[in-house]
């Protein structure tokens, strides 16, 4: 369970003030996946780093249960002068889980072969993408954050890696941020529009995805 | 009690975690990705170069030990002792104990940026990793150097341990408060970074690394000894050198100016998180 309690948080990037949420109070029950809708720039990644815990509150709180994920198939973290072995191995440290059995589990998922030992700065874009997301498969959330979900690797490594998420997602939920309303109908249960400072929550997606659309033809 | 039946079950549960195991939990977590950071320092810091962390112990001793010699080979007498090179290498390593560890933990947090992505990560993390690894190889730095340099002395030296524990205690208290406050003020005003690196340059030569401040003329004595880096320096001297008459040293000022550099370090730290700021 995620909850919301009177939040408020505002961000302030060179001068411009922009309100994200504005005293919300909501609650995300556990057990089924939230698509997050908004228009460019309401603060739907925003919100997503609030839920993670990398960003504070202005006011109010955030009370998590559970095990809440980074963005999924995030790379920046990756040191370059390090390998792909060692990268997994400081994630598997932070996150207190077996670093043997992660690293073996990311070996046999990003199919890196030899580079797996290289510097990561040898690496191709999508190599990076591949380690990227078998470090994420590799350790169980109870949330996975999606921004954008991005499809890496050729047809077969999409398929895997599809059918990996799905598979966890039976014991995890998932909280995406995506444009594309096809990929929020088939990884979502629920939504939240967010709008001018405001979240709705909707039990059903499709109602969600309804409001937003009448939202963006009203501007 | 009352206010404790007030509060709805999940809130009672939350509450008893709390004070049953979480805090322990918190630390344990803690411990482990400070361990993560500083294995993780080890292997980056000279990651391109053949070698690798052997350089962060090599590089200053080679440093330092070279000036050393050089400067104890022109023969002057030193100010204290008969040995040169002791007396520089004491100066030096006591500056290096704040200077050293300043800069390296100032670029704590904008060097691991990206690892502030990890929901897990708390910024401070980054921050105790330099600190315990750069504490470690300070030590390991100054030892090899202070037991070569011994040997370069013909008087003998009682060493007091008070002292140089005091010393490098407190240089790495400045160092970290002053680090902490950069960290906010470096990412707000960048000009600001440019004004420090400047304004800081000529610290080397004004902290009593080579001379001895207590000797100064009298303006300038006053001047130099109001440097707490000046004080650290002379407070880690008094290790090696018996001294009669006043060094200088203003023990009340040096607690006095860690103490507050630590607190306005952290109040900036903590009130501005410009850790996870966008660029």
């Amino acid at each position: 369970m995620i909850r919301l309690e009177r939040a408020t948080k505002e961000v302030r990037m060179k001068g411009v003030r922009k309100m994200i949420i504005d005293d919300v109070s909501v609650t995300f029950p556990r057990g089924k996946s939230i698509g997050l809708l908004g228009r460019n720039g309401a603060g739907k990644s925003t919100l997503l780093q609030i839920i993670a815990g990398t960003l504070e509150l202005d006011r109010g709180r955030i009370i998590r249960q559970g095990k809440i994920s980074w963005p999924l198939g995030f790379q920046g973290s990756f040191q370059g002068n390090l390998s792909g072995e060692q990268n997994v191995r400081f994630v598997a440290r932070i996150y207190g889980v077996n670093t043997d059995e992660l690293v073996a589990y990311v070996a046999e998922f990003a199919e890196l072969g030899q580079f797996y030992h290289a510097p990561v700065r040898t690496y191709s874009s999508g190599m990076k993408a591949r380690l990227a997301f078998g470090v994420s498969m590799g350790i169980n959330f109870d949330y996975y954050l999606v921004d954008e979900i991005t499809a890496v690797g050729d047809t077969n490594f999409k398929r895997k890696s599809q059918q990996t998420f799905k598979e966890k997602l039976s014991n995890s939920d998932v909280i995406m941020v995506s444009h594309s309303t096809g990929t929020l109908r088939d990884y979502c249960q629920t939504g939240i529009v967010l709008e001018n400072g405001q979240m709705t929550y909707y039990d059903d997606i499709n109602e969600a995805i309804a409001v937003h659309e009448s939202n963006m033809k009203r501007h | 009690m009352q206010a404790i039946r007030a509060l709805k079950p999940d809130r009672l549960y939350l509450l008893a975690v709390s004070v049953r195991g979480m805090p322990l939990n918190h630390l344990t977590t803690h411990l482990r990705i400070v361990s993560a950071f500083v294995i993780r320092e080890i292997a980056t810091r000279y990651g391109r170069s053949p070698g690798g962390y052997v350089w962060a112990l090599l590089e200053p001793v080679a440093f330092i030990g070279l000036m050393s010699v050089l400067l104890g080979a022109i023969g002057r007498l030193p100010a204290l002792g008969t040995s040169f090179t002791l007396f520089y290498a004491t100066g030096y390593l006591a500056f290096n104990m704040y200077k050293g560890m300043e800069g390296y933990l100032a670029s704590a947090i904008s060097g691991n940026k990206s690892l502030m992505s990890y929901p897990k990560v708390s910024p401070f993390d980054a921050i105790v990793a330099r600190l315990i690894l750069q504490g470690m190889t300070s030590c390991v730095v100054a030892w090899v150097i202070l037991y070569a340099a011994l040997w370069t002395t013909s008087q003998p030296v009682t060493i007091q341990w008070s002292c140089i524990v005091e010393a490098i205690a407190f240089a790495w208290i400045m160092a970290l408060g002053v680090a902490l406050g950069n960290t906010v003020l470096f990412f707000k005003f960048p000009l600001y970074q440019k004004i420090f690196d400047i304004v800081m340059r000529p610290l080397f030569l004004l902290s009593g690394v080579f001379y001895v401040p207590a000797h100064m003329p009298h303006p300038f004595s006053d001047i130099l000894l109001a440097n707490p880096v000046t004080q650290i320096v002379v407070l880690f001297r008094d290790g090696f050198y018996v001294q009669h008459g006043d060094t200088g040293l203003d023990m009340p000022y040096l607690i006095a100016i860690s103490a507050g550099l630590l607190f306005f370090g952290m109040l900036l730290f903590t009130l501005f998180p410009v850790a996870r700021a966008r660029d």
